[in-house]
Protein backbone atom coordinates (compact mmCIF):
# COMPACT_ATOMS: atom_id res chain seq x y z
CA UNK A 1 0.00 0.00 0.00
CA UNK A 2 1.05 3.36 -1.08
CA UNK A 3 1.89 5.86 1.98
CA UNK A 4 -0.59 8.18 0.87
CA UNK A 5 -3.20 5.78 1.00
CA UNK A 6 -2.77 4.94 4.43
CA UNK A 7 -6.02 5.76 6.16
CA UNK A 8 -5.30 8.29 8.85
CA UNK A 9 -7.14 6.02 11.44
CA UNK A 10 -8.55 2.57 10.77
CA UNK A 11 -10.49 -0.19 12.74
CA UNK A 12 -10.33 -3.45 11.80
CA UNK A 13 -12.94 -6.13 13.08
CA UNK A 14 -12.69 -4.60 16.66
CA UNK A 15 -15.06 -5.78 19.26
CA UNK A 16 -15.13 -4.21 22.81
CA UNK A 17 -17.20 -3.99 25.59
CA UNK A 18 -17.41 -3.28 29.27
CA UNK A 19 -18.00 -6.06 32.06
CA UNK A 20 -21.06 -7.83 30.47
CA UNK A 21 -20.89 -9.07 27.05
CA UNK A 22 -19.63 -7.50 24.27
CA UNK A 23 -21.10 -3.90 22.48
CA UNK A 24 -19.36 -3.66 19.97
CA UNK A 25 -19.06 -6.52 17.12
CA UNK A 26 -16.64 -6.70 14.70
CA UNK A 27 -16.73 -2.94 13.27
CA UNK A 28 -14.40 -2.48 10.64
CA UNK A 29 -14.05 0.97 9.21
CA UNK A 30 -11.45 3.51 8.01
CA UNK A 31 -10.91 7.65 8.04
CA UNK A 32 -8.99 8.71 5.24
CA UNK A 33 -7.01 11.84 5.55
CA UNK A 34 -8.51 15.03 5.25
CA UNK A 35 -12.43 13.42 5.69
CA UNK A 36 -15.35 13.70 7.88
CA UNK A 37 -16.40 9.74 8.56
CA UNK A 38 -19.57 9.81 10.40
CA UNK A 39 -21.11 7.32 12.61
CA UNK A 40 -24.49 7.23 13.02
CA UNK A 41 -27.20 5.29 14.59
CA UNK A 42 -29.49 5.39 17.72
CA UNK A 43 -28.64 5.57 21.32
CA UNK A 44 -27.22 2.78 23.39
CA UNK A 45 -25.85 1.16 20.45
CA UNK A 46 -22.13 1.54 20.44
CA UNK A 47 -21.34 4.32 18.81
CA UNK A 48 -19.56 6.43 22.03
CA UNK A 49 -17.79 2.92 23.03
CA UNK A 50 -16.36 2.46 19.66
CA UNK A 51 -14.75 6.28 20.38
CA UNK A 52 -13.87 5.21 23.86
CA UNK A 53 -12.44 2.07 22.93
CA UNK A 54 -10.15 3.59 20.30
CA UNK A 55 -8.45 6.13 23.07
CA UNK A 56 -8.24 3.31 25.23
CA UNK A 57 -10.62 3.92 27.90
CA UNK A 58 -12.56 1.08 27.55
CA UNK A 59 -11.77 -2.13 26.67
CA UNK A 60 -10.70 -4.09 23.55
CA UNK A 61 -11.87 -7.58 23.10
CA UNK A 62 -10.36 -8.22 19.54
CA UNK A 63 -9.41 -6.39 16.33
CA UNK A 64 -7.42 -4.21 15.78
CA UNK A 65 -6.96 -0.32 15.30
CA UNK A 66 -4.41 1.87 13.10
CA UNK A 67 -3.26 5.29 13.03
CA UNK A 68 -0.93 6.03 9.94
CA UNK A 69 -0.82 2.38 10.04
CA UNK A 70 0.90 2.20 13.48
CA UNK A 71 -1.06 -0.38 15.73
CA UNK A 72 -2.23 1.93 18.82
CA UNK A 73 -5.02 -0.55 20.22
CA UNK A 74 -2.29 -1.96 23.13
CA UNK A 75 -1.15 1.86 24.00
CA UNK A 76 -2.67 3.76 27.10
CA UNK A 77 -5.12 6.00 27.30
CA UNK A 78 -2.18 8.71 27.62
CA UNK A 79 -0.21 7.09 24.88
CA UNK A 80 -3.17 7.08 22.50
CA UNK A 81 -3.53 10.62 22.85
CA UNK A 82 0.16 11.64 22.22
CA UNK A 83 0.27 9.24 19.43
CA UNK A 84 -1.98 11.82 17.70
CA UNK A 85 -5.74 11.15 18.43
CA UNK A 86 -7.79 14.00 20.20
CA UNK A 87 -10.89 12.77 21.59
CA UNK A 88 -13.75 15.06 22.15
CA UNK A 89 -15.91 13.15 24.91
CA UNK A 90 -19.51 13.09 25.21
CA UNK A 91 -20.84 15.66 27.44
CA UNK A 92 -17.65 17.45 27.20
CA UNK A 93 -15.97 16.50 30.38
CA UNK A 94 -14.02 19.67 30.96
CA UNK A 95 -11.93 20.44 33.90
CA UNK A 96 -15.03 22.67 36.07
CA UNK A 97 -13.09 24.19 38.16
CA UNK A 98 -9.73 25.62 35.36
CA UNK A 99 -10.46 28.63 33.52
CA UNK A 100 -11.33 28.36 29.71
CA UNK A 101 -7.73 29.11 28.87
CA UNK A 102 -6.22 26.68 31.10
CA UNK A 103 -8.74 24.19 30.03
CA UNK A 104 -7.68 25.13 26.41
CA UNK A 105 -3.79 24.37 27.64
CA UNK A 106 -4.61 20.79 28.83
CA UNK A 107 -5.56 20.52 25.45
CA UNK A 108 -1.93 20.97 24.55
CA UNK A 109 -0.95 18.68 27.62
CA UNK A 110 1.51 16.47 25.35
CA UNK A 111 3.40 19.41 23.42
CA UNK A 112 5.72 21.78 25.04
CA UNK A 113 6.81 23.90 22.14
CA UNK A 114 5.62 27.22 23.51
CA UNK A 115 5.75 28.33 19.56
CA UNK A 116 3.10 26.03 18.20
CA UNK A 117 0.73 26.16 21.45
CA UNK A 118 0.39 29.67 20.96
CA UNK A 119 -0.29 28.98 17.08
CA UNK A 120 -3.02 26.68 17.85
CA UNK A 121 -4.78 29.45 20.64
CA UNK A 122 -4.61 32.01 17.96
CA UNK A 123 -6.11 29.52 15.22
CA UNK A 124 -8.85 28.52 18.20
CA UNK A 125 -9.91 31.54 19.22
CA UNK A 126 -10.30 32.49 15.63
CA UNK A 127 -12.32 29.94 15.21
CA UNK A 128 -14.48 30.34 18.20
CA UNK A 129 -14.12 34.42 19.01
CA UNK A 130 -16.35 33.37 21.76
CA UNK A 131 -14.08 31.74 24.17
CA UNK A 132 -11.30 34.57 23.61
CA UNK A 133 -14.04 36.70 25.15
CA UNK A 134 -14.42 34.48 28.06
CA UNK A 135 -10.62 33.09 28.59
CA UNK A 136 -10.54 34.00 31.99
CA UNK A 137 -14.19 32.50 33.25
CA UNK A 138 -14.34 28.72 35.18
CA UNK A 139 -16.04 26.31 32.55
CA UNK A 140 -18.64 25.63 35.46
CA UNK A 141 -19.87 29.09 35.06
CA UNK A 142 -20.48 28.80 30.94
CA UNK A 143 -23.72 27.81 29.30
CA UNK A 144 -24.28 24.42 27.46
CA UNK A 145 -22.75 25.49 24.10
CA UNK A 146 -20.24 27.35 25.48
CA UNK A 147 -19.04 24.36 27.33
CA UNK A 148 -19.32 22.21 23.98
CA UNK A 149 -17.30 24.94 22.55
CA UNK A 150 -14.42 24.76 25.02
CA UNK A 151 -14.48 21.13 24.74
CA UNK A 152 -13.79 21.75 20.49
CA UNK A 153 -11.46 23.94 20.93
CA UNK A 154 -9.21 21.72 23.76
CA UNK A 155 -9.89 19.11 21.20
CA UNK A 156 -8.35 21.11 18.69
CA UNK A 157 -5.07 22.33 21.20
CA UNK A 158 -4.05 18.87 20.73
CA UNK A 159 -2.89 19.26 17.53
CA UNK A 160 -4.06 15.75 16.33
CA UNK A 161 -3.84 13.78 13.01
CA UNK A 162 -7.65 12.86 13.88
CA UNK A 163 -10.01 14.54 16.12
CA UNK A 164 -13.22 12.19 17.62
CA UNK A 165 -15.90 14.00 18.31
CA UNK A 166 -18.75 12.25 20.05
CA UNK A 167 -22.41 13.66 19.28
CA UNK A 168 -21.53 17.69 19.81
CA UNK A 169 -25.26 18.36 19.45
CA UNK A 170 -26.38 16.38 22.73
CA UNK A 171 -28.30 18.20 24.73
CA UNK A 172 -28.43 21.53 23.14
CA UNK A 173 -30.66 23.77 21.83
CA UNK A 174 -31.19 23.56 17.92
CA UNK A 175 -30.20 27.40 17.20
CA UNK A 176 -26.82 26.64 19.30
CA UNK A 177 -26.50 22.63 17.82
CA UNK A 178 -26.69 24.76 14.11
CA UNK A 179 -24.02 27.00 15.41
CA UNK A 180 -21.51 23.95 16.89
CA UNK A 181 -22.10 22.49 13.37
CA UNK A 182 -20.89 25.54 11.67
CA UNK A 183 -17.97 25.01 13.63
CA UNK A 184 -17.36 21.50 12.46
CA UNK A 185 -18.18 22.66 8.58
CA UNK A 186 -15.39 25.02 8.97
CA UNK A 187 -12.98 22.32 10.30
CA UNK A 188 -13.88 20.60 7.28
CA UNK A 189 -13.28 23.46 5.01
CA UNK A 190 -9.60 23.56 6.79
CA UNK A 191 -9.45 19.81 5.84
CA UNK A 192 -9.04 17.99 8.91
CA UNK A 193 -9.55 14.37 9.68
CA UNK A 194 -12.54 14.12 11.53
CA UNK A 195 -14.02 10.68 13.07
CA UNK A 196 -17.64 11.73 13.81
CA UNK A 197 -20.34 10.08 16.14
CA UNK A 198 -23.76 11.50 15.76
CA UNK A 199 -27.62 10.41 16.68
CA UNK A 200 -29.25 12.19 14.22
CA UNK A 201 -28.03 11.45 10.69
CA UNK A 202 -29.58 14.27 8.75
CA UNK A 203 -28.09 16.64 10.96
CA UNK A 204 -24.34 15.36 9.63
CA UNK A 205 -24.99 14.06 6.07
CA UNK A 206 -24.06 17.75 4.24
CA UNK A 207 -20.97 17.30 6.38
CA UNK A 208 -19.80 13.84 6.34
CA UNK A 209 -17.47 12.09 2.75
CA UNK A 210 -18.71 8.45 4.52
CA UNK A 211 -21.21 7.75 6.76
CA UNK A 212 -21.69 4.08 8.55
CA UNK A 213 -24.62 2.89 9.87
CA UNK A 214 -24.12 1.20 13.40
CA UNK A 215 -27.24 -0.70 14.64
CA UNK A 216 -26.42 -2.93 17.91
CA UNK A 217 -22.47 -2.82 17.82
CA UNK A 218 -22.37 -3.72 14.64
CA UNK A 219 -21.64 -1.48 10.82
CA UNK A 220 -24.76 -2.28 8.41
CA UNK A 221 -24.58 0.40 6.16
CA UNK A 222 -21.67 1.95 4.98
CA UNK A 223 -21.14 4.91 1.88
CA UNK A 224 -21.97 8.30 0.75
CA UNK A 225 -24.63 10.20 3.21
CA UNK A 226 -26.62 11.15 0.04
CA UNK A 227 -27.49 7.06 0.01
CA UNK A 228 -28.35 6.79 3.82
CA UNK A 229 -30.90 8.53 4.05
CA UNK A 230 -33.24 6.80 1.15
CA UNK A 231 -31.75 3.11 2.85
CA UNK A 232 -34.30 0.78 4.64
CA UNK A 233 -31.56 -0.19 6.57
CA UNK A 234 -31.83 3.47 8.25
CA UNK A 235 -35.67 2.84 9.26
CA UNK A 236 -35.17 -0.75 11.27
CA UNK A 237 -32.42 0.49 12.80
CA UNK A 238 -33.94 3.43 14.46
CA UNK A 239 -37.86 2.02 14.51
CA UNK A 240 -36.42 -1.33 15.08
CA UNK A 241 -37.67 -4.40 13.38
CA UNK B 1 -2.78 42.36 76.00
CA UNK B 2 -0.47 39.87 76.78
CA UNK B 3 -3.11 36.95 76.52
CA UNK B 4 -4.06 38.33 73.35
CA UNK B 5 -0.07 38.00 72.14
CA UNK B 6 -0.11 34.64 73.54
CA UNK B 7 -3.26 33.44 72.02
CA UNK B 8 -2.02 35.11 68.85
CA UNK B 9 1.96 33.53 69.02
CA UNK B 10 0.69 29.97 69.78
CA UNK B 11 -2.48 29.99 67.47
CA UNK B 12 -0.39 31.17 64.35
CA UNK B 13 2.58 28.83 64.93
CA UNK B 14 -0.42 25.79 65.52
CA UNK B 15 -2.22 27.02 62.73
CA UNK B 16 0.79 26.93 60.48
CA UNK B 17 1.90 23.48 61.50
CA UNK B 18 -2.12 22.82 60.57
CA UNK B 19 -2.13 24.58 57.91
CA UNK B 20 1.13 22.10 56.61
CA UNK B 21 -0.17 19.10 57.46
CA UNK B 22 -3.81 19.74 55.87
CA UNK B 23 -2.12 20.51 53.13
CA UNK B 24 -0.62 17.44 52.56
CA UNK B 25 -3.74 15.23 53.30
CA UNK B 26 -5.67 17.62 51.38
CA UNK B 27 -3.73 17.36 48.15
CA UNK B 28 -4.41 13.72 48.01
CA UNK B 29 -7.76 13.49 49.09
CA UNK B 30 -8.61 15.65 45.80
CA UNK B 31 -6.94 14.29 43.57
CA UNK B 32 -7.31 10.65 43.99
CA UNK B 33 -10.38 10.04 46.75
CA UNK B 34 -7.47 8.83 48.86
CA UNK B 35 -7.26 9.49 53.08
CA UNK B 36 -3.73 8.49 53.39
CA UNK B 37 -3.75 7.80 56.99
CA UNK B 38 -0.18 7.32 57.58
CA UNK B 39 0.36 10.78 57.17
CA UNK B 40 0.55 10.80 60.83
CA UNK B 41 3.29 8.77 61.07
CA UNK B 42 4.82 10.33 58.19
CA UNK B 43 5.38 13.69 59.91
CA UNK B 44 6.89 11.70 62.72
CA UNK B 45 10.30 10.05 60.04
CA UNK B 46 10.60 13.69 59.23
CA UNK B 47 11.43 14.79 62.18
CA UNK B 48 13.41 11.64 62.74
CA UNK B 49 15.12 12.49 59.88
CA UNK B 50 16.64 15.64 60.77
CA UNK B 51 17.36 13.86 64.59
CA UNK B 52 19.49 11.83 62.14
CA UNK B 53 21.10 14.13 59.87
CA UNK B 54 21.93 16.60 62.37
CA UNK B 55 22.51 14.06 66.12
CA UNK B 56 23.65 10.64 64.00
CA UNK B 57 25.55 11.92 61.10
CA UNK B 58 26.78 15.57 62.43
CA UNK B 59 25.91 17.39 59.57
CA UNK B 60 24.48 21.06 59.66
CA UNK B 61 20.92 21.41 60.47
CA UNK B 62 19.49 22.68 57.32
CA UNK B 63 20.59 19.50 55.46
CA UNK B 64 17.96 17.67 58.10
CA UNK B 65 15.42 19.55 56.03
CA UNK B 66 16.38 18.58 52.77
CA UNK B 67 16.63 14.83 54.31
CA UNK B 68 13.13 14.86 55.94
CA UNK B 69 11.28 16.32 52.60
CA UNK B 70 12.90 13.72 50.59
CA UNK B 71 12.31 10.98 52.85
CA UNK B 72 8.59 12.30 52.84
CA UNK B 73 8.73 11.88 49.27
CA UNK B 74 10.41 8.64 49.25
CA UNK B 75 8.27 7.18 51.78
CA UNK B 76 5.49 8.74 49.64
CA UNK B 77 6.45 7.12 46.34
CA UNK B 78 6.93 3.79 48.31
CA UNK B 79 3.35 3.68 49.09
CA UNK B 80 2.18 4.32 45.59
CA UNK B 81 4.04 1.56 44.19
CA UNK B 82 3.32 -0.68 47.05
CA UNK B 83 -0.08 0.31 48.16
CA UNK B 84 -1.85 2.69 45.95
CA UNK B 85 -1.05 1.16 42.57
CA UNK B 86 -1.87 -2.70 43.20
CA UNK B 87 -5.40 -1.76 44.86
CA UNK B 88 -6.25 0.73 41.98
CA UNK B 89 -4.53 -2.01 39.46
CA UNK B 90 -7.02 -4.65 41.66
CA UNK B 91 -10.00 -2.17 40.85
CA UNK B 92 -13.56 -2.28 41.85
CA UNK B 93 -15.60 0.67 43.49
CA UNK B 94 -14.25 -0.18 46.88
CA UNK B 95 -10.52 2.35 46.30
CA UNK B 96 -11.29 4.45 49.20
CA UNK B 97 -12.17 2.29 51.93
CA UNK B 98 -9.45 -0.09 51.00
CA UNK B 99 -6.71 2.38 50.69
CA UNK B 100 -7.82 4.12 54.42
CA UNK B 101 -7.76 0.48 55.96
CA UNK B 102 -4.07 -0.10 54.36
CA UNK B 103 -2.58 3.29 55.25
CA UNK B 104 -3.64 2.76 59.09
CA UNK B 105 -1.81 -0.43 58.30
CA UNK B 106 1.07 1.52 57.20
CA UNK B 107 1.04 3.49 60.00
CA UNK B 108 1.19 1.24 62.46
CA UNK B 109 4.21 -0.29 60.77
CA UNK B 110 6.36 3.11 60.22
CA UNK B 111 5.85 4.17 63.72
CA UNK B 112 7.16 0.64 65.07
CA UNK B 113 9.51 1.06 63.22
CA UNK B 114 10.49 4.44 64.23
CA UNK B 115 9.90 2.99 68.22
CA UNK B 116 12.83 -0.03 66.94
CA UNK B 117 15.26 2.63 65.80
CA UNK B 118 14.99 5.13 67.91
CA UNK B 119 13.73 3.96 71.44
CA UNK B 120 10.93 4.91 72.84
CA UNK B 121 12.01 7.63 74.78
CA UNK B 122 11.21 11.08 73.63
CA UNK B 123 14.20 12.85 72.13
CA UNK B 124 14.87 16.42 71.77
CA UNK B 125 15.17 18.09 67.96
CA UNK B 126 17.73 19.68 67.16
CA UNK B 127 16.30 21.98 64.74
CA UNK B 128 15.53 25.23 67.33
CA UNK B 129 15.92 29.21 67.02
CA UNK B 130 17.30 30.86 70.12
CA UNK B 131 15.49 34.13 71.29
CA UNK B 132 12.39 35.72 71.09
CA UNK B 133 11.10 39.52 70.03
CA UNK B 134 9.63 41.62 72.93
CA UNK B 135 6.27 42.88 71.84
CA UNK B 136 5.53 45.04 74.77
CA UNK B 137 2.97 43.28 76.60
CA UNK B 138 4.17 39.73 76.06
CA UNK B 139 7.09 37.63 73.52
CA UNK B 140 7.10 36.15 70.99
CA UNK B 141 9.87 33.75 70.07
CA UNK B 142 11.96 33.49 67.17
CA UNK B 143 11.42 29.66 66.61
CA UNK B 144 7.58 30.78 66.28
CA UNK B 145 8.40 33.18 64.05
CA UNK B 146 10.55 30.84 62.12
CA UNK B 147 8.04 27.94 61.94
CA UNK B 148 5.23 30.39 60.86
CA UNK B 149 7.67 31.93 57.78
CA UNK B 150 9.30 28.90 56.53
CA UNK B 151 5.46 27.34 56.74
CA UNK B 152 4.40 29.88 54.68
CA UNK B 153 7.14 29.83 52.20
CA UNK B 154 6.71 26.00 51.62
CA UNK B 155 2.73 26.85 51.05
CA UNK B 156 3.59 29.49 48.91
CA UNK B 157 5.72 27.25 46.59
CA UNK B 158 2.76 24.14 46.84
CA UNK B 159 0.13 27.28 45.30
CA UNK B 160 2.95 28.43 42.64
CA UNK B 161 3.29 24.68 41.94
CA UNK B 162 -0.35 23.86 41.97
CA UNK B 163 -1.85 26.64 39.99
CA UNK B 164 1.06 27.89 37.95
CA UNK B 165 3.07 25.26 36.37
CA UNK B 166 2.27 22.49 33.59
CA UNK B 167 2.30 19.85 36.67
CA UNK B 168 0.07 21.57 38.90
CA UNK B 169 -2.42 22.06 36.16
CA UNK B 170 -2.36 18.22 35.31
CA UNK B 171 -2.89 17.20 38.65
CA UNK B 172 -5.81 19.92 38.97
CA UNK B 173 -7.08 18.41 35.90
CA UNK B 174 -6.71 14.71 37.32
CA UNK B 175 -8.83 15.35 40.54
CA UNK B 176 -11.19 17.60 38.59
CA UNK B 177 -11.46 14.40 35.73
CA UNK B 178 -9.60 11.64 35.59
CA UNK B 179 -10.51 10.58 32.20
CA UNK B 180 -10.62 13.95 30.22
CA UNK B 181 -7.27 14.18 31.92
CA UNK B 182 -6.55 10.84 30.01
CA UNK B 183 -7.73 12.03 26.65
CA UNK B 184 -5.63 15.16 26.92
CA UNK B 185 -2.35 12.70 27.13
CA UNK B 186 -2.06 13.21 31.04
CA UNK B 187 -0.53 9.80 32.31
CA UNK B 188 -2.41 9.95 35.51
CA UNK B 189 -0.62 7.07 37.21
CA UNK B 190 2.55 9.23 36.95
CA UNK B 191 0.45 12.17 38.31
CA UNK B 192 -0.80 10.30 41.33
CA UNK B 193 2.90 9.24 42.42
CA UNK B 194 3.76 12.98 42.01
CA UNK B 195 0.82 14.30 44.67
CA UNK B 196 2.04 11.31 46.87
CA UNK B 197 5.85 12.50 46.43
CA UNK B 198 5.01 16.28 47.02
CA UNK B 199 2.56 15.25 49.88
CA UNK B 200 5.39 13.32 51.20
CA UNK B 201 8.11 16.47 51.18
CA UNK B 202 5.44 18.41 52.74
CA UNK B 203 5.04 15.80 55.66
CA UNK B 204 8.84 15.37 56.21
CA UNK B 205 9.18 19.19 56.46
CA UNK B 206 5.89 19.52 58.47
CA UNK B 207 7.39 16.86 60.61
CA UNK B 208 10.42 18.86 61.30
CA UNK B 209 8.79 21.94 62.19
CA UNK B 210 6.52 20.15 64.58
CA UNK B 211 9.08 18.28 66.67
CA UNK B 212 10.68 22.02 67.21
CA UNK B 213 8.02 22.96 69.49
CA UNK B 214 6.79 19.47 70.54
CA UNK B 215 9.19 16.52 71.21
CA UNK B 216 10.41 13.89 68.81
CA UNK B 217 8.45 10.38 69.83
CA UNK B 218 7.29 8.29 66.88
CA UNK B 219 3.66 9.13 67.63
CA UNK B 220 4.28 13.00 67.25
CA UNK B 221 2.16 13.20 64.11
CA UNK B 222 -1.14 11.12 65.48
CA UNK B 223 -2.59 14.45 66.89
CA UNK B 224 -1.84 16.84 64.25
CA UNK B 225 -2.99 14.13 61.84
CA UNK B 226 -6.26 14.19 63.62
CA UNK B 227 -6.87 18.12 63.90
CA UNK B 228 -5.35 18.32 59.72
CA UNK B 229 -8.13 15.76 59.10
CA UNK B 230 -10.74 17.75 61.27
CA UNK B 231 -9.64 20.68 59.36
CA UNK B 232 -9.86 18.68 55.98
CA UNK B 233 -13.10 18.16 56.22
CA UNK B 234 -14.34 21.79 57.97
CA UNK B 235 -12.69 23.46 54.52
CA UNK B 236 -14.74 20.64 52.22
CA UNK B 237 -12.03 17.39 51.42
CA UNK B 238 -9.47 18.52 48.40
CA UNK B 239 -10.18 22.25 48.95
CA UNK B 240 -6.70 23.56 49.11
CA UNK B 241 -6.78 27.23 49.93
CA UNK B 242 -10.11 26.26 51.92
CA UNK B 243 -7.84 23.97 53.89
CA UNK B 244 -5.39 26.51 54.69
CA UNK B 245 -7.91 29.05 55.70
CA UNK B 246 -9.57 26.31 57.75
CA UNK B 247 -6.46 25.60 59.59
CA UNK B 248 -5.17 28.88 60.98
CA UNK B 249 -9.36 29.71 61.76
CA UNK B 250 -9.54 26.43 63.84
CA UNK B 251 -5.90 27.18 65.10
CA UNK B 252 -6.70 30.71 66.68
CA UNK B 253 -10.47 29.58 67.72
CA UNK B 254 -8.50 26.47 69.49
CA UNK B 255 -5.50 28.76 71.50
CA UNK B 256 -8.11 31.21 72.40
CA UNK B 257 -10.31 29.27 73.85
CA UNK B 258 -7.37 27.19 75.83
CA UNK B 259 -5.89 30.47 77.55
CA UNK B 260 -9.50 31.55 78.14
CA UNK B 261 -10.95 28.48 79.32
CA UNK B 262 -8.16 26.25 79.89
CA UNK B 263 -6.43 24.09 77.90
CA UNK B 264 -8.62 20.66 78.33
CA UNK B 265 -11.31 22.44 76.82
CA UNK B 266 -9.38 23.47 73.89
CA UNK B 267 -10.11 19.94 71.67
CA UNK B 268 -13.72 19.81 73.18
CA UNK B 269 -14.54 22.79 71.55
CA UNK B 270 -12.72 22.50 68.19
CA UNK B 271 -14.96 19.56 67.69
CA UNK B 272 -18.49 20.92 68.98
CA UNK B 273 -17.49 23.81 66.42
CA UNK B 274 -17.26 21.51 63.98
CA UNK B 275 -20.70 19.63 64.13
CA UNK B 276 -22.07 22.57 64.23
CA UNK B 277 -20.01 23.87 60.90
CA UNK B 278 -21.06 20.63 59.29
CA UNK B 279 -25.21 20.72 60.36
CA UNK B 280 -24.58 24.27 58.83
CA UNK B 281 -22.53 23.02 55.68
CA UNK B 282 -22.66 19.71 55.39
CA UNK B 283 -19.74 19.80 52.47
CA UNK B 284 -17.41 21.72 54.01
CA UNK B 285 -17.28 25.94 54.45
CA UNK B 286 -15.60 25.49 51.06
CA UNK B 287 -16.67 22.28 49.73
CA UNK B 288 -18.66 21.78 46.71
CA UNK B 289 -21.92 19.45 46.59
CA UNK B 290 -20.04 16.94 44.76
CA UNK B 291 -16.52 15.53 45.39
CA UNK B 292 -15.19 13.70 42.62
CA UNK B 293 -14.35 10.62 42.93
CA UNK B 294 -11.89 7.78 41.26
Amino acid sequence: MAENNTPALSIEGLSAGYDGPDVLHGVTLAVPKGQIVTVVGPNGHGKSTLLRTISGLTRRREGRILAEGREIHKLKPYQVAAAGIAHVPQGDLLFPEMTVYENLLMGAYTTSDHDQIAERLAFVYRLLPRLEERHAQVTSSLSGGERRMVGIGRGLMAGGDVMLIDEPSLGLAPLVIEQIYEVIAALRAEGRTILLVEENPARVAHLSDVMHLLDDGRVVWSGAPEALLDRDELLSTYLGG
Amino acid sequence: MDIIIAILVTGLTNGALYALATLGLSLVWGSMGMLNMAHGSMLALGGYMVFTMAVGVGLPVWTGFVAAAAAGAIFGGLLYFGVVRPLLKSGGPGFETSVMIATVGISIALENALLLSFGGQPLSQPFAVAGSVNLGAGVMPWLNVTIVVVAVLVMGAMGFLISKTKMGRAIRATAQNRDAALLMGVPVEWTYLQVLGLAGALAGICGVLLSAVTQLSPTLGADPMLKAFIMCVVAGLGNLPGAVISAFGLALIEAAVQFGLGARWGFPVLLMLVIAILIWRPNGLFGRAQIRRM
